[in-house]
């Protein structure tokens, strides 16, 4: 597929938040100021390219040779887990501004549905390595810009008349909902 | 704190994706129809169950350091048994859930319940917890995948309910049907508990959260989730 | 195929392990163990009145840079300032009790609404299209400033925001909050205040509200110490200076003030008002 199809398709179409749901719980929990949105974007592009490098050598090296695909849920997570302890430990040291503009984010991203899952992705498509980097960074994009377009939404819902019991994630999902419907006028883009 | 009453609160007074809003990346992802959204549900039970009753075996030998990186470990073990059990005996339901499958591990369900309860229980208590939490899940999951499938294809469980006449609401069934579906049910939810507690005279409980006990996203708590 | 499995899990969480255990030794950080007993005796609030960006960095600041005194905290106040100070061994200092104050008298002045708002409720909001009230320098009464309190220690009433003296910490989030810039902290033995932030002349200001300051610069004259100054259309008065001089001046440009506007504050005010009556008293006991 060409690259730049690609990343309209990844970044657009099939956005991997509004059209795939991986992701949605720091969608709705870090999405209320856009300092927040934008760190813990950044945060997901960076460990999501790492996870993928990473997941996609495990699995072409170790799990195929030796007929352990089944393993590939279990290998996946703990790659991912040591990789993110190590990073954090490892920018901790060596580049302490990035440290602290990423550093809370960190941990809270090995539960993140969408490392897994974009990393699991690029194994079910049957990328090569390049191609799986570049997809696993332009859906990563395209997580954060979904991610800063809910946290402007959200800034100024907060001074909003709402009823009260739709306020918090209802509306914030009911929001995702429509933005959503407005991604999807992106896919006649892509046939 | 009877093993009924830890069973009973997963059902209604805690129902995970409505009232706790835990694990919304397969409440949207696999609801297209209600089947998947109960096949989905089953595989959770049986992930829950098994690693409430596991962690709350070995909560004693983990040290406190490492919990959560042995919490997901055994999570993913199960996950991969579960995997496994739908390839063998369940294909068609394995290929309509597809990624989700594997991603029961970073549901916060697990984790959340885990962390929130199963460390600190014992064995059957946890047991009731899980099922409790994962039967919730289930229903939840069966009913809005149901509403979906309802007006998205006029179907429920694969048969027509409406007649010829009907013309599927294409809505329901794409992405932002199910965002929208899942937020006027949880204000639905809301509307209810407070109308619920004016009716008993008591203070207006607190609106839900996004990912009440997973604790994942909760900024600044950062020190206490350690993995590795 | 179980044994490969097993021996795969095994190699692959043994490697992870080490690695980590390694990477844990050649890239540990030394973390100063007093920023953390500090951060703890700070209230958490983040609410930013010490100048830094939250309760952790002025902990860092506090423990690192000799220069920063450990009475910076507004929401602690003394009690905090004593821990923090014992902590990083500095002097604790006395930080002088800061609180919020209104320079806002719109209600006695009867200042016009120029429109009718009925949007978002946000004071913010209102101020993009122009203030509500026929005073552009008017507490606008949204309630903005009363969101961004941390410490619920404001709260609106007649369409202005009132201050809660006890509970204000005078953290500055309201002053930074307001679109009309009518907050100032000032010292809680402040002894006199305006209650106006107009920057318009006078013919502008009486045109618009029957209270507010008109410039006239009656009290930067008759202040016997000095310390009031018209800076920017606004009087500003040195309060440390005022406070100093004590109450000999009996507070002339209060008394002088031909708009009532700069008033007497707190206790001086009170006394001033025994002063007046006690004489009287005696007048009527005599007679």
């Amino acid at each position: 597929m060409d690259y730049f199809l690609m990343l309209i398709s990844a970044i657009f179409v099939n956005n991997i938040l509004l059209a795939q749901y991986l992701g949605n719980c720091p969608f709705l929990g870090c999405s209320k100021e856009k300092g927040v949105a934008f760190g813990m974007g950044a945060a997901v592009i960076f460990v999501a390219v790492m996870a993928t490098a990473f997941t996609w050598i495990m699995q072409k090296w170790v799990l195929e040779p030796y007929g352990l695909g089944y393993l590939q849920t279990l290998v996946f997570i703990l790659v991912i887990a040591a990789l993110v302890q190590f990073v954090e430990m490892f920018l901790k040291k060596m580049v302490p501004p990035l440290y602290k503009a990423l550093g809370i984010f960190l941990p809270l991203i090995t539960t993140n549905c969408a490392v897994l899952g974009i990393a699991i992705l690029v194994q079910r498509k049957e990328f090569g390595l390049g191609m799986s980097l570049y997809y696993s960074f332009v859906a990563s994009l395209g997580f954060t810009l979904a991610l800063m377009l809910m946290a402007g939404i959200r800034e100024r819902l907060v001074i909003a008349r709402l009823p009260k019991s739709l306020q918090g994630t209802s509306i914030g999902l009911v929001m995702a909902g429509l933005m959503s419907l407005t991604f999807f006028a992106f896919k006649g883009m892509i046939e | 704190m009877s093993i009924v009453k830890e069973f009973t609160k997963g059902l209604w007074k805690e129902i995970p994706p409505f009232r706790l809003v835990l694990g919304l990346c397969p409440t949207l992802a696999v609801t297209k129809t209600a089947s998947d959204g109960m096949g989905m549900g089953a595989a959770v039970i049986f992930v829950l169950v098994l690693s409430n009753v596991i962690i709350s075996l070995v909560r004693k030998i983990i040290p406190k350091k490492v919990r959560i990186a042995c919490f997901i470990v055994i999570a993913a073990s199960l996950v991969v048994s579960v995997e496994l059990l739908m390839q063998a005996y369940a294909y068609p339901l394995y290929q309509s859930l597809g990624i989700f499958v594997p991603l029961i591990v970073v549901n916060c369900i697990i984790l959340g319940r885990a962390e929130a309860f199963a460390a600190k229980n014992p064995v059957l208590m946890s047991a009731a917890d899980g099922l409790g939490m994962g039967i919730g899940f289930t229903l939840s999951l069966t009913f809005l995948g149901a509403l979906r499938e309802i007006f998205g294809y006029g179907k429920l469980f694969g048969s027509a309910v409406f007649g010829p006449a009907f013309k599927p609401f294409t809505f329901m069934v794409e992405a932002p049907g199910a965002f929208v579906c899942l937020g006027l049910i949880l204000a639905a939810m809301n509307y209810l508990a407070i109308w619920q507690s004016k009716r008993a005279g008591l203070p207006e409980p607190a609106i839900a959260a996004s990912c009440g006990g997973c604790r994942a996203c909760a900024i600044g708590e950062s020190k206490q989730i350690v993995e590795g | 195929m179980i044994l490969q499995s097993l021996l795969v899990m095994l190699g692959l969480g043994l490697a992870c392990s080490a690695v980590l255990a390694v990477a844990s030794k050649l890239l540990a950080v030394e973390e100063d163990p007093r920023v953390e007993a500090v951060l703890e005796a700070l209230p958490g609030a983040n609410c930013g009145g010490c100048g830094f960006a939250g309760c952790e960095s002025y902990a860092a600041a506090a423990v690192n840079d000799p220069n920063v005194p450990a009475d910076r905290c507004c929401a602690g106040g003394a009690g905090t300032a004593a821990k923090v100070a014992a902590l990083t061994g500095k002097a604790a200092g006395s930080a002088e009790p800061m609180v919020a104050f209104r320079r806002c008298a719109k209600t006695e002045g009867n200042v016009k609404k120029l429109y009718d708002y009925q949007g978002v409720p946000s004071c913010a909001a209102a101020k993009q299209l122009g203030s509500p009230d026929a005073c552009g320098y008017s507490c606008i009464g949204l309630g903005d400033c009363m969101r961004a309190c941390p410490f619920d220690a404001m709260y609106m009433a007649h369409g202005m925001v009132h201050v809660i003296r006890e509970k204000c910490t005078a953290c500055g989030n309201c002053v930074r909050t307001c679109p009309n810039h009518i907050m100032e902290i000032v010292p809680q033995a402040a002894r006199v205040m305006v209650l106006c932030s107009s920057q318009d002349k006078g013919k502008a200001v009486t045109d618009v509200c029957d209270a507010g300051c008109i410039s006239c610069m009656k009290c930067v004259k008759e202040c016997p110490a000095k310390c009031i100054k018209l800076e920017g259309g606004v009087i500003r008065i040195d309060h440390a200076a005022c406070i100093a001089y004590g109450p000999e001046c009996q507070e002339v440009c209060a008394e002088k003030c031909p708009r009532s506007i700069l008033r007497r504050l707190g206790a001086t005010a009170e006394a001033h008002a025994h002063a007046h009556v006690e004489p009287q008293a005696e007048k009527e006991a005599v007679a």
